[in-house]
Parts: C-alpha cells; structure tokens; sequence
C-alpha cells in the first residue's frame, strides 16, 4: 500500500505553493517551469526551454482560462509565475492567481494613488512581490497572502514622475525607474533594499550641471531634460552590469532649447547594481527630435560578429536601425537597417553615430520623417531563440508628418515640442521580424494586416515556437525556423503586452494580457467529467 | 510614446480631478452631510441600500469609482444618470445635489483621511491584548488567518472598520471564510478559502501555507459563512478601547496619511 500513499502525498505536495522563497540564483536560472522576471530571462532574451508545447503540435493549443479584469482599460502586464501561482498587474493593483485555473487567490489595490496609468508587471524575491504604483510608490508584498510589508514613495509627482514599469530584481535589491519624460523631469534609476525598502542609491540619467556629458545640453533645460528609464533593464550576472535604455530628451520635438548631443537620453547605460556607477553608455539617437526613445529591450547573447566571439547587446531601436554593442566595453560594432521606412539617415559611421540626412527635423508646417512616432520597434519584447540563432522583433513599417513647435517650454503642462501625425494614406504595417545577429539580415518577415495600433511582443520557447500577438487582436504562433503559421487565436481584443510561457504539474501553458483578460493557452485534453467540490456545503 | 501617453494623460485627468471644475461648495459640512442622508434615504437607497451597501445598483460606500471621481464629477453623473444603466438623471436643485455628493463622499472616505476620536497609542496595546496579531498582520508582523491590516485605513472607512470589529459575521471579507477539506488521501486540510468554485479551492492554512486544489482531489469540503474572528469583540472590548482600537487601526495606512481638506468636520468614533 505504500506506492499509492506516495503518490497521493505527491499530488499534495504538487498543490501547495512553494515555500521555498525565491533567491537571485533561482531568477539566474529562470525562465523554467517558472518565469520569475519581466523578460524570463535576466539577459532578456525571453526564450524558454519548455518544449511540451512544440512546433508540431502547436495547432492542439485552446483557450484554458481567462481572468478578466474589470478595472483594465489596456493591460500591458508581463506576468511572473512562481510555483503555481502567476502575478499580474494593472494600474495602482495586483493579483495573484492560480496559474493552473485563473482564479484569483489575493489581490491588493492602491486607490489612493495619485496617477491612474498602465503598469507593466511584478518582481519577486524571497517571500516579497514588488510593483510599483502610478505615483511612484514602490510597494513589497507578501507572495502567498499578498499582505503589505512595506511601501517607498521613490519619485515625486509634483517633479513630474509617474511610474508603470515592472520593477527589476538583482541580487538583493529592487531597481526601478521613472517615466513623465514627454512633459519634462529628469530621468534616474535608483536601487532600494529588498527587505527594508531603503534607498541604496540613485543615479541620474541626465549629468548635474557641471558633471561630465553636462556640455551636451544648454543651460536652458538640463534639469528638465526627460530621458527616462519607465521599461525594466536586463542584467549580466557575470559581468555584474544591469542594462537600461533610456527616454526621449524634452521637449520631444523641438530641439532648439537643448542644443547638443543631450546625453544620456536615447542611449542605452551600463550600471553597477551594488554601487549605481555607471560604467559605460551607447547613445543610439544623439539630439533625438522624433521622439524616438531607446526604450526597448537590450537583449544579451555571446556571438560571433565579424569573425570575433562577444559578449553582444542586441537593440532593435525605434529609429530603424538594429543595433549590436559589445556589452563589456559599450564598443560599437555593427548597426543595420531593419526596416525599409528609413530616411532620416543613410547609415551609421563607424563609432555608431547616424549619418543623418539634412533636413529631417521636424517643422512648423510638419515634415515627413521615417520611422513615424512609434518607432520601428518600441517597448514590446523581442526575443532570442539560441537553436536558431535569430532574433524575433515586431516591426512597424511607417512614416509620420513631424510637426515641432518653439512655444516656451514650461515643464509638467503638457507640452512637447511639437508632435508626430499618421498620414492618412500611408497607415503602418507591423511585421513579426526575424533578425540574424551574426549579420545584422532579416531572414524572414510575418506581415500582419489590422490597424496598426498595438505593443504586443513575442516569447521564444524550445518547442522551436514563436508566440505574439498581431494588431488584429490574435495571438499567433509561428515556427521559429521560418516563421511559417502554425496556430492563431482571436482574443477579440487589441494587445498592448507581451506573452510569456510557464509550466505547473508537468503542463505547459502560454499566457498573454489582451486589453482587459488575462488568456491562457495550452494543449487539448478531452474533458474529464469531475465531481464539483465533493460534498461541498455550506454551513448557515 | 507619444500618442500612447496623451491618451493615457487624457484618460487619467478624466479620472481624476479636473482643474476648473467647480467644487463642492458644502463638501464636508456636517449639516449638509446629514441633510444628503435624508435626500440619499428618498431618493437613492432604493437601489444603492440605506447605506450605500448596493443592491441593484453599485455599493458606494467601498469603491474606486466613488473615491477616484471629483465631487464635479459625481454630481454630474446624478445629474445625468448612467447611460445604459438603470440610473437615471435627476431634476433636484444643485444645492441639494451637493449635499448628496458630500453624503456619499462621507460614505467611502478612507478612515485613515478621516479624523477618529480614540487614542491609537492605547488603541495598539488593546490590538496587542486581544492578540489580533496572532490572525492579521501589519507591515510584516502577524499572523495570516485573518486579512492583512498594513492598509486599513488607508483602504476601508471607519464604519467598516468598525463593523468588522463588532459584527464581524456581517463582514466577512472576501476570501476569507473558514473551509475545511478532507482530502482523497486522507490527509485534512484547514483554513481560509481564499477561492473556491466547484473546481477548484485556493485554501490557506492556519500555517501560512498555500494549497491549490482540484475538486478530483478533495472528498469533502465545507466551508462555512463565518470566519476565524471572534464574534464577541463587541461585548468583550470595553466601548473606550474600542474607540482606541479603531484609532490605531484607522492609523494603517500604505501611504503617509493626509487629513483631508474640512474633513475635522466629519469626526467618527463619538
């Protein structure tokens, strides 16, 4: 009788959450059954090595759950799954659900918050959830009951802040950032003790006045100048450097009060996580005037480029170009086209500086510029597959009529320089792209044909799968190979997130946020007839 | 990020307080409170409750919708009604629409925004001799039987604060039932549900643990209306220390408390 008493104290043990709090070597190994951070990975390369969901039997995926949330107008939750339970957010709130079924198990709201926007996900360390509210509060919550155990306002609205990214963990400390760069504050990103919630330290984005980078702005704006840090970074552990692209400089689309290079905006910097000193950055846009933020994932890989093993950063950016940086030394080395809407300019030298194109700049009476507004690529995850080497980013195909406008710019009223304006007969076209890192080609493109309106990116996954979701409001999963259709399903929804992939008690699933649920995926199994809650009662 | 933003910025001031909307002239005045009772009382509790507990209509006295809405903002939506829904608009005078507002403000107001009597210094150490700790916790400290008290104040009004000390069989939050399991394998199980369908029971052990079960998995289950908390707090707690007790829990809040504006004006706990 003992095989059968096992097996049932298995099943049990498979029920209970975990306690075995998650440490940062757990995060190192993450994504596994678990996805433990924003990009799966550490390195950002949103790949997971679960294969039970595959490219042959992909077309057996249905729908298994959904959490609708009755509070979302558009949801850009990431989620992160631990041990059965999945963390997701929205504005000012988060939940914690049964992966398995959906159901809620805790949630916590902060309707005190001052500033209503999306939110892009949870972190998790030890017992301790982290996300961050609208005002900047980051706030530490108990993984299984979801009681608070502390809160840090981090940023101060009246400043110019808000916040909506998914916190990072590293090592034992939390790292967040702040957004509201479109309207004028300056940039930082600060590190804050998991366990008590202290500051660590805080670094600008922006130099001090007087501080080396400072020469790249007029006097005028240097304390108001944006380039912000709202999307999550990626880290080396190796190299202990965390990775973090940043905002547009402000006003976005007049230049003419901040002459100059404005550093650190649209760059990408290298930081120390245990000391906030940045050791290297790679400026993609210098004196960027079509709002075309860095902000993007920096994904790390070890490749050949020329001939020479690297230690690469790959970023698709939103002024067209995919850029490979080596991620020790921030040394250039290769940036290609990756996207045929490219005019602003001819290339880039060879110290990874545009060769721009005269007259591109916005104007009065509106000029047209490609990429358009929203970048070539923008905040949505790409991804990497190591099998088969390629690099998977959702592309915008599009131009934009730039209008700027040299109004006094008074930080915080909502003024930006100017705008960039769809022209009518020229709507976007997304692609699901297929980048090949060692040579910088596209190897394949996924066209899609909605309305152009969305941010969902993609996850990668062993099973030699691409899943994403297109502007039509499907998600769609594709052969990682060559991109050849495998699977789709109309969410009915537009997506404005990035799926992940998880797995509990031997069962893969796919999750992705649509504007308002949370959907779930994963293969067909006939329906078993099970007893509803045996002798369920209620006492009265 | 533009285009994203500006929306995202004209949905949010939408929420929030608009700069040149009028404001309440009488938000916070005691009188007018009480006389929007009486206005609430004929005019409302037909669907919203005597109390503002729901019925046919949304609960008002717990809620986003009322506390992230400007007082313009409500009276509008009275004014109006609620397209697609059954509110309708009304046609009383706009002096004793913002009566109504500041009653129904008063109904939702954070007890942490709103100014108790009570000593919250004595109201811990009655939280301490009741041993609440042993079930709630606050900012990391206590036990998980019972909700997390770190935001109470910040999150609950004083009357409900209130309700859950002395009749807390009427309030039995959500997730928080006592279930009992007895499962395939013999093995019992004990603790809150914090879910259950048919399908599925999420169920928190008295030790903190949590269990994700299948109905395949469970031979019998019961979970009751009531819960882990006492129910003679109200008898037991002398009338002063509850008045401290509710002091000290109107005092947990997520954020720094802020007194709000004429608030003095709406004092609780007498």
């Amino acid at each position: 009788m003992l095989l059968p008493i096992v097996g049932l104290f298995v099943s049990l043990l498979h029920a209970q959450v975990p306690d075995k709090p998650v440490t940062f070597d757990d995060i190192k190994a993450s994504p596994n059954a678990d996805w433990l951070t924003y990009a799966g990975d550490y390195k950002g390369t949103r790949h997971s090595p679960l294969s039970r969901i595959n490219a042959q039997n992909a077309r057996n995926l249905v729908p298994k759950w959904t959490y609708h949330m009755d509070t979302s107008r558009k949801l850009e939750v990431s989620p992160i799954v631990y041990g059965g339970l999945m963390y997701v957010t929205n504005s000012n709130e988060i939940h914690a659900l049964d992966a398995r079924t959906g159901r809620r198990v805790w949630s916590y709201r902060d309707d005190r918050s001052e500033i209503s926007r999306v939110n892009r996900g949870a972190a998790i360390l030890g017992d301790r959830v982290f996300f961050v509210t609208g005002d900047c509060y980051l706030i530490a919550l108990h993984r299984k009951t979801g009681a608070v155990l502390w809160t840090k306002k981090y940023a101060e609205t009246k400043r110019g802040y808000f916040a909506t990214l998914a916190p990072l963990v590293v090592k034992d400390r939390v790292l967040v950032g702040v957004g509201g760069g479109d309207t004028g504050n300056r940039g930082f990103l600060a590190a804050y003790s998991a366990s008590t919630g202290e500051q660590l330290w805080q670094i600008y984005t922006i130099p001090g006045r007087g501080e080396p980078g400072s020469e790249t702005w007029s006097e005028k704006l240097i304390d108001w100048g944006g380039a912000d840090t709202w999307l999550s970074g990626t880290y080396d552990p190796e190299l202990n450097l965390v990775y973090w692209t940043t905002g547009n400089p402000w006003p976005d689309f007049y230049g003419g009060d901040r002459r100059g290079d404005n550093l650190f905006a649209c760059s990408v910097i290298a930081v120390n996580p245990d000391t906030g000193k940045m050791k290297w950055y790679f400026q993609f846009t210098p004196h960027d005037t079509h709002d075309w933020d860095a902000q993007g994932w920096p994904v790390l890989i070890d490749t050949t480029i020329n001939g020479v093993m690297r230690k690469a950063l790959l970023h698709a950016n939103r002024n067209g170009f995919f850029y490979v940086v080596d991620r020790a030394t921030g040394e250039f080395l290769r940036a290609t086209p990756f996207v045929d809407k490219l005019d602003w300019a001819t290339g880039v030298n060879a110290k990874g500086r545009p060769i721009e194109v005269p007259g591109k700049d916005p104007t009065p009476t509106g000029n047209k510029a490609c990429p358009g507004v929203r970048g070539a690529s923008n905040w949505m995850s790409p991804s990497y597959n190591p099998q088969t080497g390629l690099f998977y980013v959702v592309t915008l195909e599009q131009c934009d009529i730039y209008v700027s406008s040299a109004k006094e710019p008074e930080p915080m009223k909502n003024f930006a320089g100017g705008g960039g304006e769809l022209i009518p007969t020229q709507p976007g076209k997304f692609y699901l792209r297929a980048l090949d890192p060692k040579t910088g080609k596209r190897v394949w493109d996924y066209p899609m044909t909605g309305p152009g309106t969305m941010w969902a990116g993609t996850v990668s996954t062993a099973g030699g799968v691409v899943f994403f979701g297109d502007d039509d409001g499907h998600l769609v999963a594709v052969d990682a190979k060559d991109g050849r259709h495998l699977w789709h399903y109309n969410a009915g929804q537009a997506m404005f997130a990035s799926p992940i992939t998880y797995e509990v008690a031997g069962k893969q699933y796919v999750t992705i946020a649509s504007q308002t649920d949370i959907v779930t995926f994963g293969l067909f199994e006939p329906a078993a007839s099970v007893p509803v809650l045996p002798g369920l009662k209620k006492l009265q | 990020m533009r285009l994203t933003w500006l929306l995202a910025l004209s949905l949010s001031v939408c929420a929030q307080n608009p700069l040149n909307d009028p404001e309440n002239p009488v938000a916070g005045d005691v009188a007018a409170i009480e006389t929007g009772r009486k206005t609430f009382v004929n005019s409302c509790a037909a669907c919203h409750g005597a109390n503002g507990e729901g019925g046919r209509g949304p609960a008002l006295k717990e809620g986003r919708v009322i506390r992230r809405s400007s007082d313009f903002q409500m009276f509008t939506t009275i004014r109006k009604g609620v397209a697609g829904t059954d509110m309708p608009g009304s046609n009383l005078p706009d002096d004793q629409l913002w009566q109504l507002v500041a009653f129904v403000r008063s109904l939702a107001s954070p007890a942490a925004e709103t100014p108790v009597s009570g000593d919250s210094v004595k109201g811990e150490r009655v939280y301490a001799a009741n041993g609440c700790s042993a079930c709630h916790m606050i900012s990391g400290r206590g036990g998980s039987l019972g909700p997390d008290l770190s935001n109470a104040g910040g999150m609950r009004s004083y009357d409900y604060l209130r309700e859950s000390v002395v009749k807390p069989a009427e309030r039995v939050s959500q997730g928080y039932a006592k279930v009992v399991v007895k499962m395939r394998d013999g093995r019992s199980l004990e603790g809150t549900a914090r879910n259950y369908s048919n399908y599925d029971l999420q169920l928190q052990s008295r030790d903190g643990k949590l269990y994700l079960l299948n109905s395949s998995d469970i031979a019998d289950a019961t979970v009751s209306v009531q819960t882990y908390m006492p129910l003679d707090y109200g008898k037991k707690i002398a009338r002063d220390d509850l008045i401290n007790l509710l002091a000290f829990l109107s005092k947990q809040s997520a954020r720094p408390v802020e007194l709000k504006k004429n608030s003095d004006l709406q004092r609780r706990g007498r």
